[in-house]
């Protein structure tokens, strides 16, 4: 099992309270992006896209937490940017911990060892480094554009295991992707020690006509049938078994746009993590605004048609975990199998 | 618009086949600092990061070139904005990140432009 118990808990007394509060809508994961800013420029990444005075900018600790208070959410993702480049990484972490937020800091690992070193950060139940990895040596650097960010990486990892964080990773898997050499690639993130992985297909609008769209739809669905459905028993997932399931096939969700909503210097982006169409001043703001009948596939938006990202339909599978026994004993059969 | 074109550059003129929601949503869009003209005559240019059309008086929010703000601006408040600062993201869509990195596996050169 790669969630620590105590977490699965945390998140399931959350679900379930709100659910017996009658919430239609609620957030599971937020998503705080202190910074813009990133030590790396890869290719497609909308992120470092904008212009200096933009990218000079980020969140102060006060404005994180008031963000982190108004969701409430018991986990917060911390991407960027790299974060490890936010001047207050880490009494912002410790001001989550204490407030009992499980936190994964996403980060590519380049500043991880220097920040390790620095003594930064403390391990903790409630804290894991996230570490971009997007597939073996050759894969990742290409898609980082630059030579030896794995080796870096690996070293990153080994270097926070070593001295008890917890680790965990998170890959972008894209059209075209070896289901050999993606299997290789987890047999090798495992053999590092780490908690568990992430996965995630690679998202693109496109104005794709329909027909490319089924293509690209059911090409995501091959893909990760062929790396799942043998699953081995060493390989640990870091998210729900019904999403994986999802991404294969065998399970079909609407997405939860709301569900990992994101904060960033702009404010609360709408109306998910990927789209950017426009921002909140307010987390009440953007649950009560945003016109969410509008995105998710079933709406029929271009720009949603070929999403299957973690984002938005992990919530889903949770959500569908807590909705009917079924949901319940689908997950935790996944679960404690470790087949999908 | 198509890929690989950009609008940097772009000073919209509002009349017949231009409207001011169309400028202020290809503005919101825009990876670069605009320059917002209002009608009193004064400018500000900065980078346009929110619109808001459906608001009881709708607005436009910006960071200036120096990173103050946000400065909120109601769309009757506008004359025109120009594209003046250089395009963040030309030429650097998903769509071309795909078409370089299929140019370097077959080892020929990635098409113009991206």
């Amino acid at each position: 099992m790669s969630v620590p118990v105590s977490q699965m808990w945390a998140v399931a007394s959350y679900v379930v309270k709100q659910r017996l509060a009658g919430r239609k809508r609620y957030p599971l994961v937020l998503m705080l992006e202190p910074l813009f800013r990133c030590n790396l420029a890869c290719a497609g990444c909308g992120k470092i896209q904008y212009p200096a005075q933009i990218l000079r900018k980020h969140l102060t600790v006060e404005q994180c937490l008031a963000a982190v208070d108004e969701c409430g959410t018991p986990i917060v993702s911390i991407p960027g940017g790299e974060p490890l480049m936010y001047p207050d990484i880490g009494p912002l972490v410790k001001e989550l911990i204490a407030r009992r937020k499980y936190v994964y800091l996403c980060t590519n690992a380049i500043l991880l060892k220097e920040k390790l070193e620095a003594g930064l950060f403390t391990p903790s139940k409630y804290f894991s480094f996230s570490v971009h990895l997007d597939g073996l040596q050759e894969e990742h650097d290409e898609a980082v554009c630059r030579d030896g960010v794995y080796v870096q990486a690996v070293e990153g990892i080994k270097d926070a295991l070593r001295r008890g964080f917890r680790v965990t990773t998170n890959s972008t898997l894209f059209d075209g992707a070896s289901p050999l050499r993606v299997r290789e690639f987890f047999d090798e993130v495992m053999s590092l020690g780490v908690e568990g992985m992430m996965i995630s297909p690679g998202y693109s609008y496109s104005k794709a006509p329909d027909q490319e769209h089924f293509l690209r739809t059911q090409r995501a669905h091959d893909l990760f049938s062929r790396v799942l459905s043998d699953p081995k028993p060493r390989w640990r997932f870091n998210q729900s078994p019904l999403f994986l399931q999802f991404l294969m096939g065998k399970r079909d969700f609407e997405c939860t746009p709301w569900g990992n909503p994101t904060y960033n210097v702009f404010g609360w982006q709408r109306p998910c993590y990927l789209l950017q169409e426009g921002y909140a001043a307010t987390f009440k703001e953007l649950l009560e605004t945003t016109r969410w009948e509008n995105y998710g596939r079933s709406s029929g938006n271009e720009k949603c048609r070929d999403c299957m990202v973690h984002c938005g339909y992990e919530p889903s599978a949770v959500h569908h975990t807590f909705a009917s026994w079924r949901g319940f004993r689908d997950t935790v059969t996944a679960t404690v199998t470790g087949r999908y | 618009m198509s890929e690989g074109t950009t609008l940097e550059g772009w000073a919209p003129q509002m009349g017949p086949g231009v409207s001011l929601e169309e400028v202020v949503d290809k503005a919101f869009d825009y990876r670069g600092n605009v320059t917002v003209v209002k009608t009193d005559g004064s400018e500000t240019e900065g980078y346009l990061f929110n619109r808001n059309a459906d608001a009881a008086v709708p607005f436009v929010q910006m960071f200036d070139l120096n990173g103050a703000g946000p400065y909120t601006i109601a769309y009757r408040e506008i004359r025109t904005i120009r594209f003046t600062g250089r395009d963040t993201a030309a030429g650097n869509s998903y769509a071309a990140w795909l078409r370089a990195k299929e140019a370097a596996r077959s080892g020929s050169a990635p098409p113009k432009g991206v």
